[in-house]
C-alpha cells in the first residue's frame, strides 16, 4: 500500500501543477467516501451508545448528538437500573444464562465436528463422500423445520406406535428439559454440525498427507493421530470455528425463545432486551443501556480476535 | 446439591487437576501428554475454582458452572470411552468381550427399565428398580467374559444355551403385570415359521448362513407373536416367562452360532469400529436434531392444530388462501406507481443507449456500463414497485430476499473496491464489518432509535427524522436557505469543471459521474429554492410545522427501513468476502489488462468480476438462505403488524401463540421447500469439488 502511495505521484510530477492537484484529490476520493461510509455505518450504534449514558428525560426530548454539547448530563443510572437485582433489572442473570448456553454450544460441537471431520476426510469407509456431502448439505435448512418437534422432545419425550399392533415405545424420556438452558444448547449443537464439519473438514482434509503416512508407519491409530497430530494443527481452524460459534449461540434469539418460552429464570440477555423492547415506550430508557450490555460480549471477542473470525468466514464461503 | 456437595467437589476436582499437573510436569517427556494433562488440570482447577467461587457468589453462577462442566466432561469421558472400549478388541480380547457385554446389557436393561416393561419391588413400598440396570450390565459384562473365552463351537452354543434360558427366566420374574401378554397359538407359532422363512430365503440368496439367519427371523417373528400381536396385561406371569426366555434364547443363539473371531477378524473389527466412533455423535445430533425433526415437522404439517387429526392438503390451501398471507387486491395500482414508471423508463433508455452503442459494434445490443446500469436499476425498481403492492407475507419474504440479497451484494462489492484503493484500509473494513458481531436483536432496537418519531412539536430524537426535519426547516427559513443554496451552486461549478477537464482528457467515467452528480444537485437544488426539502408542514397560520416519517408504520415502504437493518448487517459479512476474493486475483491478470490499455473499469467488469464470479455465486446463495428465514428483526421491531409479516415470524407466531402444529409446520415445509433449490446447487457444487 505504502509503496504504491509513494511511487504514483513521482509518476504525476511530469504534469503541470494543478492537474497533478486534482490527480491527488481524485486518488484520495475512495479515501474518502469510504471513511464517510464508515461514519454512518457507525452512527447507530454510537447513537446508542451515548443514549446509554443519558437519564430517561434526556433521551426523550434531545438527540444523542445533544449529550456531546451538554457532556454534563451523562449518568450511569442505565446501567444500574438494567444490572441490578430491582423490578427492572435481571440482565445480569440473563447474561449468565447467555454463557450458560454459548459455552457448551460452542465447546461440545467443536469436539464433536472435529471428530466427524476427521474420519471424513482421512478414514477410508465406504459410503463416505455420499454421506458427507448429505451431512453438509444440510447447511441450508431452516431452522424452523425442527423446532415444533424439537419442543415436543424436550417437553415430552419421543414416543413411537408400532403401526398396526398399538403398542408404544419410548424411544426418549421425558427429561422435562423445555424452559431450560441445556435444551437451547443441545438444539444448538445439533443445529451447528452441518456448518462445523464443512468448515473444520475443509481444513483437516487440507493438512498435507505424508504427515499422516508416516504416523501410521510409526503404528498410531486413528485416535492417536487425531489427538496428537490433526487437533494441535488445526487449532486456526477450531479457534476460527469456536468464535464463529459464540457469537452465533450468543446472539441467538429464535432458539432460545422457542425452548424457554415464559421461564423467565432461563432466559439468555437477547430474550431478556427484546421483552424489553416489547413493552415499546415504558422503559426505554433501559433498552439502551440493556442492548449495549448484550452487545458488547460479542464485539470485545470480534474485535479482539477478528483475524480468526474473518478467516472463519472466509474458509466456509470462499474455496481455494 | 448443597453448597457442602459443591465444596467436596470442588476439592476433589481442584486435588486431581493439580495431581495431574504435577504428573505431568514430571512427565515431560512427551510433550503431547503433558499437554493433554495440563487441559485437565486447568478444566479441574478452573471448574473447582468457578464452582467453589460461585458456591460463594450465588447459586445461579454455581448451577450455570456445574452445567457447563458436567455437560462437557460427560462428552469428553464418552468419546474417549469408546476409543479405549475399542482399542481392546485388538490388544485383549475378553476384556473387550466383557466391556461389550456390560454395555450391552445397560442399554437392554436400560431399555426395558426406561419403558416401564420391569419393575423390582421386593416389599410393596420398596422400589428397586433402579437397580436393575446395574445388574444387567454385570450380567451383560458376565456372559461376554465367558463367551470370548470359549473358542470351541460346542461349547459356545451350550453357554449361549444356558446363558439364553438363565436371562430369560430372570428378566421373566422381574416383568411388571401389566404388561403380561395373553398369548394365542396362532400368531405365536405363525410368526417364528413365518420369520425363519422370509430371513432364512434372504440368506440362502445371498450365500449367507441360512441357519443363524432363520435363527434371527425365528426371534424377530417371536417378539411379534409373544409381545406385539397380544393383548398386554391380561395374561399370566408364565406366559411372560416363556415370551421372555424364547426371546433371549433365540438371540443368543445367534450370537453364539456365529464362528468365534480370528485375530485378523478381531483386528478389522478395531479398524471399522473407528469411523463409528468418529461419527457417532455427529450423526447422532445431526439425526435427532435436524433429520428426524424435519420428517415429523413434514407429518405434522398434515395433521391438525393439536396434530390428533389427518387433514391432508387442508394446511397448505390454508396458507395460500389466507388473506394475511396472500394478499393480491392492489396489483392494479402496480402499473399507476412512480415505482413503476421509473424503472420501465430506466429500462427503456438502457436498451436504447445498448442499441446506439451496438451500432457502432454493429451488433443489436451492447452490453456496457452506460447501458446495463440503468437496467439494471430500472429492472430492480420495476420489482420493487411489483412488491410494493403485491402484499402478504409470502411476496414480503420475497421481497425480502430481493432487496437485501442485491443491496448487500452490491454495496458490499463496492465497498470491496474502495477499500482496496483507499487508505487504513483494515481499520475502515472492521468498522463497517463490526454489526456481524451484533445480535438481530441488538439491531433491532439499535435501529429503533434512528427510527424514532417523537411528536411534531417536540425535537427529533432519532437521526433520521432529525435530518429530515431539519431538511424541512431549512427550506423555510431565510438566510440559511440562500447559503446552502449558494454552497450547493458552488459544488455544481466544481462538478461541471470536473466534467469539462474529464471531457478534455478523454476519461468517460469521470464526465458520466460527473453529470450524474449535476443532476443529483441540480435536483436538490430545485426542491430547495422552490417546493421545499424535507418533512415540513405549513400550519393555517403560516406556522412550519414538523412533518415526520413514521419509518416503522408507513406501508410498504417500513419494510425496506426494516430490510435496512440487515443489510446493514450483512454488508459486511460480504464486503470481507469480495475483499479477500478480489485481493486474490492474480496481480498479472490486472496487469496485463492494464498494459492493453483497459480503462480501470473496463478492468474491473472484464477481468475481476469474472474472476470473482464463483465467490459472488457463493455469498449470493448464502444471502438467500439467510434472508429467507428472517426473523428476530421483524420479531422484535413490529412483530408483523404494519404488514410486515415474513414467513419464519408467521410460523412462529402461529405454532408457538396459538398452538396451531399443523399450520406451523405446514409454514416450516414452505420456508423448507424455498430453500431446497439451494441446497440441490449446493450439493452440486460439493460434488463437483470432491471430484476436483
Amino acid at each position: 500500500m505504502t509503496a504504491t502511495a509513494e511511487t504514483r505521484p513521482v509518476r504525476a510530477v511530469a504534469e503541470p501543477p494543478i492537474g497533478w492537484r486534482l490527480y491527488r484529490l481524485l486518488r484520495a476520493i475512495p479515501t474518502w467516501v469510504l471513511w464517510g461510509l464508515v461514519v454512518v455505518w457507525s452512527i447507530p450504534t454510537v447513537g446508542l451508545l451515548v443514549n446509554s449514558f443519558r437519564d430517561r428525560d434526556a433521551q426523550r426530548t434531545s438527540g444523542w448528538w445533544v449529550g456531546f454539547v451538554e457532556p454534563g448530563s451523562f449518568t450511569l443510572q442505565n446501567y444500574r437500573d438494567v444490572l441490578g437485582s430491582g423490578p427492572t433489572g435481571g440482565l445480569w442473570d440473563a447474561l449468565l444464562n447467555s454463557f450458560a448456553i454459548a459455552i457448551p454450544a460452542t465447546v461440545i460441537p467443536i469436539a464433536i465436528a472435529a471428530f466427524a471431520a476427521y474420519a471424513f476426510a482421512w478414514i477410508e469407509f465406504r459410503g463416505r463422500e455420499w454421506l458427507f456431502i448429505g451431512t453438509v448439505s444440510l447447511l441450508a435448512i431452516p431452522l424452523q423445520v425442527a423446532l415444533i418437534p424439537l419442543l415436543q422432545l424436550y417437553s415430552g419425550g419421543a414416543q413411537w406406535t408400532i403401526p398396526f399392533v398399538d403398542k408404544t415405545l419410548r424411544l426418549f424420556p421425558d427429561l422435562d428439559l423445555a424452559g431450560s438452558v441445556t435444551a437451547v444448547w443441545l438444539t444448538h449443537t445439533g443445529f451447528a454440525l452441518p456448518f462445523a464439519i464443512f468448515l473444520l473438514h475443509n481444513y483437516i482434509a487440507g493438512l498435507p498427507r505424508d504427515v499422516f503416512e508416516s504416523a501410521l508407519i510409526d503404528g498410531a491409530d486413528h485416535f492417536k493421530i487425531f489427538w496428537r497430530l490433526v487437533v494441535p494443527l488445526s487449532i486456526p481452524v477450531l479457534a476460527a470455528f469456536a468464535i464463529f460459534q459464540f457469537l452465533w449461540t450468543w446472539n441467538d434469539y429464535l432458539v432460545a425463545l422457542t425452548m424457554i418460552g415464559g421461564n423467565r429464570e432461563a432466559l439468555p440477555a437477547t430474550v431478556a432486551i427484546a421483552s424489553l423492547a416489547g413493552e415499546f415506550a415504558l422503559r426505554e430508557n433501559l433498552l439502551t443501556a440493556g442492548a449495549f450490555v448484550q452487545t458488547v460480549v460479542p464485539i470485545a471477542v470480534f474485535f479482539a480476535l477478528q483475524r480468526y473470525f474473518v478467516r472463519g468466514i472466509l474458509a466456509g464461503s470462499v474455496k481455494g | 446439591m448443597g453448597a457442602l456437595g459443591d465444596w467436596v467437589w470442588s476439592i476433589l476436582l481442584a486435588g486431581g487437576g493439580v495431581a495431574l499437573t504435577l504428573y505431568g510436569v514430571r512427565e515431560r517427556m512427551d510433550p503431547e501428554r503433558s499437554v493433554r494433562r495440563a487441559v485437565a488440570a486447568v478444566v479441574g482447577v478452573g471448574g473447582s475454582l468457578a464452582l467453589g467461587w460461585g458456591a460463594l457468589v450465588d447459586e445461579k453462577l454455581r448451577g450455570t458452572a456445574a452445567g457447563v462442566i458436567v455437560a462437557i466432561v460427560v462428552s469428553g469421558v464418552l468419546f474417549v470411552g469408546a476409543n479405549r472400549w475399542f482399542d481392546q478388541a485388538e490388544a485383549r480380547w475378553r476384556r473387550f468381550g466383557a466391556l461389550t457385554g456390560g454395555v450391552i446389557g445397560f442399554a437392554v436393561t436400560g431399555v426395558l427399565v426406561g419403558n416401564r416393561l420391569l419393575a423390582w419391588k421386593p416389599v410393596p413400598e420398596l422400589d428397586l428398580t433402579p437397580w436393575l440396570v446395574p445388574l444387567g450390565t454385570v450380567a451383560g459384562a458376565v456372559c461376554g467374559l465367558v463367551l470370548t473365552g470359549l473358542t470351541e463351537r460346542r461349547a459356545r452354543l451350550v453357554a449361549g444355551l444356558g446363558f439364553g434360558v438363565g436371562y430369560g427366566v430372570l428378566a421373566g420374574l422381574f416383568i411388571r403385570p401389566d404388561i403380561f401378554p395373553a398369548m394365542k397359538i396362532v400368531p405365536l407359532l405363525a410368526w417364528p415359521v413365518v420369520g425363519a422363512l422370509v430371513f432364512g430365503a434372504l440368506a440362502a440368496g445371498r450365500r449367507r448362513q441360512v441357519l443363524r439367519a432363520a435363527i434371527l427371523g425365528a426371534t424377530v417373528g417371536w417378539v411379534i407373536g409373544a409381545w406385539l400381536v397380544p393383548a398386554l396385561g391380561t395374561g399370566t406371569r408364565a406366559e411372560a416367562m416363556s415370551g421372555a426366555t424364547f426371546l433371549s434364547l433365540g438371540s443368543m443363539l445367534w450370537i453364539t452360532s456365529a464362528p468365534p473371531r480370528t485375530a485378523e477378524a478381531q483386528r478389522r473389527l478395531a479398524e471399522r469400529s473407528r469411523p463409528v466412533i468418529f461419527l457417532a455423535p455427529a450423526l447422532v445430533f445431526i439425526g435427532a436434531t435436524l433429520v428426524i425433526p424435519t420428517i415429523r415437522t413434514l407429518y405434522l404439517s398434515f395433521l391438525g392444530p393439536r396434530g390428533e387429526v389427518f387433514v391432508g392438503l387442508a394446511n397448505y390451501v390454508d396458507i395460500f388462501t389466507d388473506q394475511e398471507i396472500v394478499k393480491l387486491e392492489k396489483w392494479p395500482q402496480i402499473f399507476t406507481s412512480a415505482l413503476f414508471y421509473w424503472g420501465v423508463g430506466l429500462t427503456l433508455l438502457g436498451i436504447v443507449a445498448g442499441r446506439i452503442r451496438g451500432r457502432r459494434t454493429g451488433r443489436t445490443f451492447e452490453p456496457s456500463g452506460g447501458s446495463i446500469t440503468p437496467i439494471a436499476v430500472g429492472v430492480f425498481l420495476f420489482v420493487w414497485a411489483v412488491f410494493a403492492y403485491l402484499r402478504g407475507t409470502i411476496f414480503n419474504n420475497l421481497w425480502w430476499v430481493f432487496t437485501v440479497t442485491i443491496v448487500s451484494t452490491a454495496a458490499g462489492l463496492a465497498i470491496a473496491v474502495l477499500a482496496d484503493r483507499a487508505r487504513y484500509e483494515s481499520v475502515a473494513k472492521s468498522m463497517i464489518f463490526m454489526p456481524m458481531a451484533i445480535s438481530f436483536v441488538g439491531a433491532g432496537i439499535i435501529w429503533r432509535f434512528m427510527y424514532i418519531a417523537r411528536p411534531p412539536t417536540k425535537d427529533q430524537t432519532g437521526v433520521l427524522n432529525a435530518i429530515w426535519v431539519g431538511l424541512g426547516r431549512l427550506s423555510n427559513s431565510g438566510t440559511p436557505r440562500l447559503v446552502t443554496a449558494a454552497v450547493l451552486v458552488a459544488v455544481v461549478a466544481g462538478l461541471v469543471w470536473m466534467a469539462w477537464r474529464g471531457w478534455r482528457g478523454g476519461a468517460g467515467g469521470v464526465v458520466a459521474g460527473a453529470a450524474t452528480a449535476i443532476l443529483g444537485v441540480v435536483w436538490i437544488l430545485y426542491r430547495l429554492l422552490g417546493p421545499g426539502l424535507g418533512g415540513f408542514e405549513i400550519g393555517p397560520n403560516g406556522e412550519v410545522i414538523a412533518d415526520t416519517i413514521l419509518f416503522i408504520q408507513e406501508t410498504p415502504f417500513n419494510n425496506v427501513w426494516l430490510m435496512v437493518v440487515l443489510i446493514w448487517i450483512q454488508t459486511g459479512f460480504t464486503m470481507v468476502i469480495f475483499s479477500a476474493a478480489i485481493k486474490a486475483v492474480p496481480a498479472e491478470l490486472i496487469e496485463a489488462s492494464k498494459v492493453d490499455g483497459a480503462t480501470e473499469a473496463q478492468t474491473f467488469w472484464r477481468v475481476t468480476v469474472p474472476q470473482i464470479a464463483p465467490t459472488i455465486g457463493v455469498v449470493v446463495t448464502t444471502l438467500i438462505v439467510l434472508v429467507m428465514k428472517v426473523f428476530d428483526i421483524v420479531k422484535v421491531m413490529t412483530n408483523g403488524n404494519f404488514d410486515t409479516q415474513v414467513l419464519a415470524n408467521e410460523m412462529w407466531q402461529r405454532a408457538f401463540t396459538e398452538f396451531n402444529f399443523g399450520l406451523g409446520s405446514a409454514l416450516a415445509v414452505l420456508l423448507f421447500v424455498s430453500v431446497l433449490p439451494i441446497m440441490y446447487l449446493n450439493i452440486r457444487r460439493m460434488q463437483k469439488e470432491t471430484v476436483r
